[in-house]
């Protein structure tokens, strides 16, 4: 699957994307070329050969922190997606296997969070039950733990009432064996989509939160928090939110893109999509166009 | 009004009108029952995971009145006072029965009832909720109907890309953006602030009109590719074709027949799209200085009011609800085919 | 019960009295469809998927076309009516409507001749009626639409139409949705929408193939009563020669897109010129074929024994 993501040219560049900015968190604190919490007399200066995109409020350098940050929002939506993962995937699959009562309480949860505004929840949960990034990202993982919950059921329930896995339970096969060997290759792109979707869906949370200044002690730089302190000095330094906000909707949109290709090459739409591909490759060959049918 | 069932009386048009009324009645109630099946155990369990984040966070009032250093006495006397020395579920019932007659509590900061609190708060972000929701269902429709009719042209491309470039922006950056463009720059909107519509249709929507913008991107966005999608399986639904075949024009083929299908998944995910809409009210009001409920949680939540935060939360919890019931209604009547039991 | 005479009002006594007079050779001059040589392609795959095809209709006739599926029967009508799926098209050949080529209509001349003078029914009735709106009001569109007339005299015809395509209480089917409705009925439905603005053509396109025998029956019946009350032309579409037997006067054989063997349909039955026409015949033969020939017998064991 891997191989046929990066076949196709938006598979290509959501993973040199993603590649790049998992770089800049791994690298990004050894990058940074100053002391993102040194504060200096110059503040609120402009773009510069010492500061290339210019001093915040306090005279620290804008590329540092910017570079500093970026490790706590890409660890920060990784914990909030492999969070959703675990908690929604685990009880999706077995939802279909362990009976009606456990089927009933978690689609009942399910139901719950996925009604709870959950940006509103996260602030108070977050707020109320200690200040750190960490927990705070295992609430919101939590909180967006139904799309795995659901994704991972539909498919599992798909292959359930398939008749081969019908006829392995008839000639004996466990539970646990069923799930290994058949569900497993099934929920897996579904999965797979949700995994992508909810990694740019956490790089929205964190920066949200910690916008908020919720989650994280102050000194330390965040994107979400490099954007606060600019709103404030709007009137000064205009652009200021631009790189941190670009670079933000940039993951996210990688993300997205990756949730697309993964949706694309597999099942049944992957099939048709390698259809039209042929469809289209024989069009362009012939040389006069073909008109549509009447309707 | 009884319906007139005696075999005698051969007004057959009258009984059938009536067997009619019954059966349209009926849908509505069953629609209505299931919603509600659904929403009451949605109710129960977010109220209660409410009530308990007070006893999960170890908050008390007497840190905040009280300070750090006070004396353990001190500090049972204020508890008591608050009546949190009861067993947990005495105070959750004595809570949740409290909700139920909208009484949400005395804040812990400042004594002052959370019911009228919240109450100031949630003209202004109902305000904005709803102009924001109006933009995203205006925008939403006419984009995906626009990329649905002319699929695969290159303005079916533009719309596309367009709906994907809005839907990576979070509020938040949008709300930046906006107050650095339209406020600052551009000083056509003021960057902050909330005047009632009492006191002048212009200004109010003059300030809420950027927050609603900000808002409303991700409702666009979802709302018109959902929509374009929706439509597109429409259109290759056999009762088009049965359509066409019967001699019906294109247009009235799609506002009949397509965009009424069409219309039910774009409805579905506008009731999904409303918790987060609420939620992101959170941030927006932050960014646009207004005192709304959002901001009224974030405050309270970092002051550690306890029974402020969980008010706002049932607060959002109930908007949610009851806007969910309305959109499923609305479905019932608008693609009855979806709402029988599957 | 009141015929469909007295509903519609339109009877082609004619036709009628020539049909019984003579079923083997069309005689009437004005052909209402006309099929010449029609051969279509498939742009995307550069291939040809019918290879000529020639029928004429005229009104109150029925011309039934046989084969497997895949063998271009359903291409075929949907050339007919201007429906081909994308990137098929008419590559060869022409087709006439009441006249008309039907080559450089516009898509508003389209609209004006659909449900007009050609319409169609086909399998599985449920999914070509919107799920979203009464049944009856589908109808009563179509009605209003083409003809022009007001609401409520769109809904008393489309009522006295359900009555007359034999459907029992239509007053309570006009109210109900497509999902609430058996196949039967929703068959009988689709053939009162497709006839409401008075068409001239009528295709059925495998019309009664997912019905159970008995309802299929009956909604054949229906069909030859139509024909027989209002001069309407049929095609018939099936992959089942029992059906088109019971109907037309003239049948087509095709097989991969190719006409193997055309005729009136005694004649076609009775001696077979193409193998596979003989395989078909002889396939039926073993679930008792003999029945159809003599359509108006109730197919019980005892009356076909006494036939």
């Amino acid at each position: 699957m891997v191989r046929r993501v990066l076949a196709l040219p938006s598979g290509r560049i959501a993973v040199v994307v993603l590649v790049l900015v998992a770089f800049l968190a791994v690298l990004g604190p050894v990058l940074a070329p100053q002391n993102p919490l040194a504060t200096s007399a110059d503040t609120l200066t402009g773009t510069s050969g010492a500061h290339w995109l210019g001093t915040d409020y306090l005279g620290r350098d804008v590329l540092s922190r910017l570079l500093d940050g970026s490790r706590i929002s890409v660890l920060g939506s990784l914990e909030v997606a492999l969070t959703a993962l675990v908690v929604g995937a685990v009880p999706g699959i077995l939802s279909v296997y362990l009976g009606r009562a456990f089927e009933w309480i978690t689609l009942r949860l399910a139901d719950t969070l996925v009604a709870l505004p959950f940006l509103l929840f996260a602030v108070a949960v977050i707020a109320l039950l200690g200040n750190g990034i960490s927990q705070a990202m295992l609430v919101t993982g939590v909180l967006v733990s139904p799309l795995f919950y659901r994704v991972s059921r539909a498919a599992t329930l798909s292959v359930a009432r398939s008749q081969y896995v019908e006829a392995a339970v008839i000639a004996g096969a466990s539970v646990g064996w069923v799930v290994r060997r058949h569900v497993w290759l099934k929920v897996l792109p579904p999965i797979a989509v949700a995994l992508a979707q909810t990694i740019g869906v956490g790089f929205v949370i964190v920066s949200s939160l910690t916008f908020l200044g919720i989650g994280v002690q102050p000194p330390a730089p965040t994107w979400g928090g490099l954007l606060a302190s600019d709103l404030a000095y709007l009137s000064r330094r205009p652009w200021a939110p631009l790189a941190p906000a670009v670079l933000i909707m940039i993951t996210v949109w990688a993300c997205n893109l990756l949730a697309d290709a993964i949706r694309d090459v597999s099942g049944e739409a992957g099939r048709a999509l390698v259809n039209n591909r042929k469809a289209r490759a024989n069009r362009l060959d012939k040389a006069e166009p073909a008109p549509a049918g009447g309707a | 009004m009884t319906t007139t069932e005696a075999p005698a009386v051969p007004d057959v048009r009258r009984t059938v009108a009536a067997a009619r009324a019954r059966h349209t009645v009926g849908r509505v109630l069953v629609t209505l029952a299931r919603s509600i099946a659904i929403f009451v155990p949605v109710f129960l369990v977010a109220t209660f995971v409410t009530f308990a984040l007070r006893a999960l966070s170890g908050l008390s009032p007497a840190r905040i009145q009280l300070g750090e250093d006070a004396t353990p006495e001190a500090i049972a006397r204020i508890e008591e006072q608050w009546g949190l020395n009861r067993p947990f579920l005495v105070q959750y019932g004595d809570w949740f029965n409290g909700v139920l007659h909208g009484q949400l509590g005395t804040s812990w900061t400042n004594g002052a009832d959370i019911s009228t609190l919240i109450g100031l708060g949630l003209g202004v972000s109902l305000s904005v909720a709803t102009f924001a929701l109006l933009i995203g269902v205006v925008a939403g429709f006419g984009l995906g109907t626009l990329a649905a009719l002319r699929r695969t042209t290159w303005i079916d491309r533009a719309v596309t890309g367009f709906v994907t470039a809005i839907s990576v922006m979070p509020a938040f950056v949008v709300g930046i953006v906006l107050v650095a463009v339209f406020a600052v720059g551009l000083g056509l909107f003021p960057s902050a602030g909330y005047i009632p519509a009492e006191q002048g249709f212009g200004p109010w929507l003059a300030h809420i009109t950027l927050p609603a913008i900000a808002l409303s991107f991700d409702v666009v966005a979802d709302v018109a590719r959902q929509l374009r999608s929706s439509l597109v399986a429409a259109y290759s639904e056999n009762y088009v074709t049965g359509a066409v075949v019967r001699g019906l024009s294109p247009r009235r083929i799609f506002f009949r027949h397509v965009l009424r299908n069409g219309l039910g998944p774009a409805l579905a995910t506008l009731g999904l799209k409303f918790p987060s809409l609420v939620g992101a009210s959170v941030v927006t009001e932050w960014i646009f200085g207004l005192q709304g409920f959002g901001r009224f949680a974030n405050d309270s939540a970092q002051a550690g009011d306890v029974p402020a935060v969980q008010g706002v939360l049932v607060v959002s919890i109930v908007l949610v609800v009851v806007f969910n019931l309305v959109v499923n209604l609305v479905l019932a009547r608008v693609t009855p085919a979806s709402q029988r039991g599957v | 019960m009141t015929t469909l005479s007295e509903k519609l009002h339109v009877v082609d006594v004619e036709a009628e009295a020539e049909r019984a007079e003579d079923t083997s050779v069309a005689a009437d001059p004005a052909p209402v469809l006309s099929v010449r040589d029609v051969r279509i392609s498939d742009r995307a795959g550069d291939r040809e998927i019918v290879h000529g095809v020639s029928f004429v209709l005229t009104p109150g006739r029925a011309v039934g076309i046989v084969g497997e599926s895949g063998s271009g029967k359903t291409l075929t009508c949907r050339a007919a009516l201007g429906i081909l799926p994308a990137h098929f098209e008419v590559s060869a050949g022409s087709i006439e409507i009441d006249g008309r080529d039907i080559a450089g209509l516009s898509s508003a001349e389209w609209t004006a001749l659909r449900g007009a003078t050609i319409s169609a029914v086909f399998q599985d009735p449920a999914s070509y009626l919107n799920p979203s709106i009464r049944v009856g009001a589908q109808v009563a569109e179509v009605i209003r639409v083409k003809k022009g007339v007001k609401r409520g005299e769109a809904r008393r015809q489309a009522i006295a139409l359900l009555r007359a395509v034999h459907l029992r209480d239509p007053e309570l089917v006009y109210s109900q949705y497509s999902f609430e409705l058996s196949g039967g009925m929703l068959q009988r439905v689709l053939i009162a929408a497709a006839i409401a603005a008075g068409p001239r053509i009528l295709i059925a396109d495998e019309a009664t193939t997912a019905l159970d025998v008995t309802v299929q029956a009956e909604i054949l019946d229906l069909l030859a009563d139509l024909r027989e009350e209002t001069g309407l032309a049929l095609v018939v579409v099936s992959h089942d020669l029992a059906v088109v037997a019971q109907l037309c006067d003239e049948v087509l054989v095709l097989r991969q897109g190719e006409v193997v063997e055309q005729g009136p349909t005694r004649q076609v039955l009775h001696d077979p010129q193409h193998e596979y026409t003989r395989l078909l015949i002889a396939e039926h033969e073993q679930y008792g074929l003999d029945k159809f020939l003599a359509p108006q017998l109730a197919p019980t064991p005892d009356s076909q024994e006494d036939a």
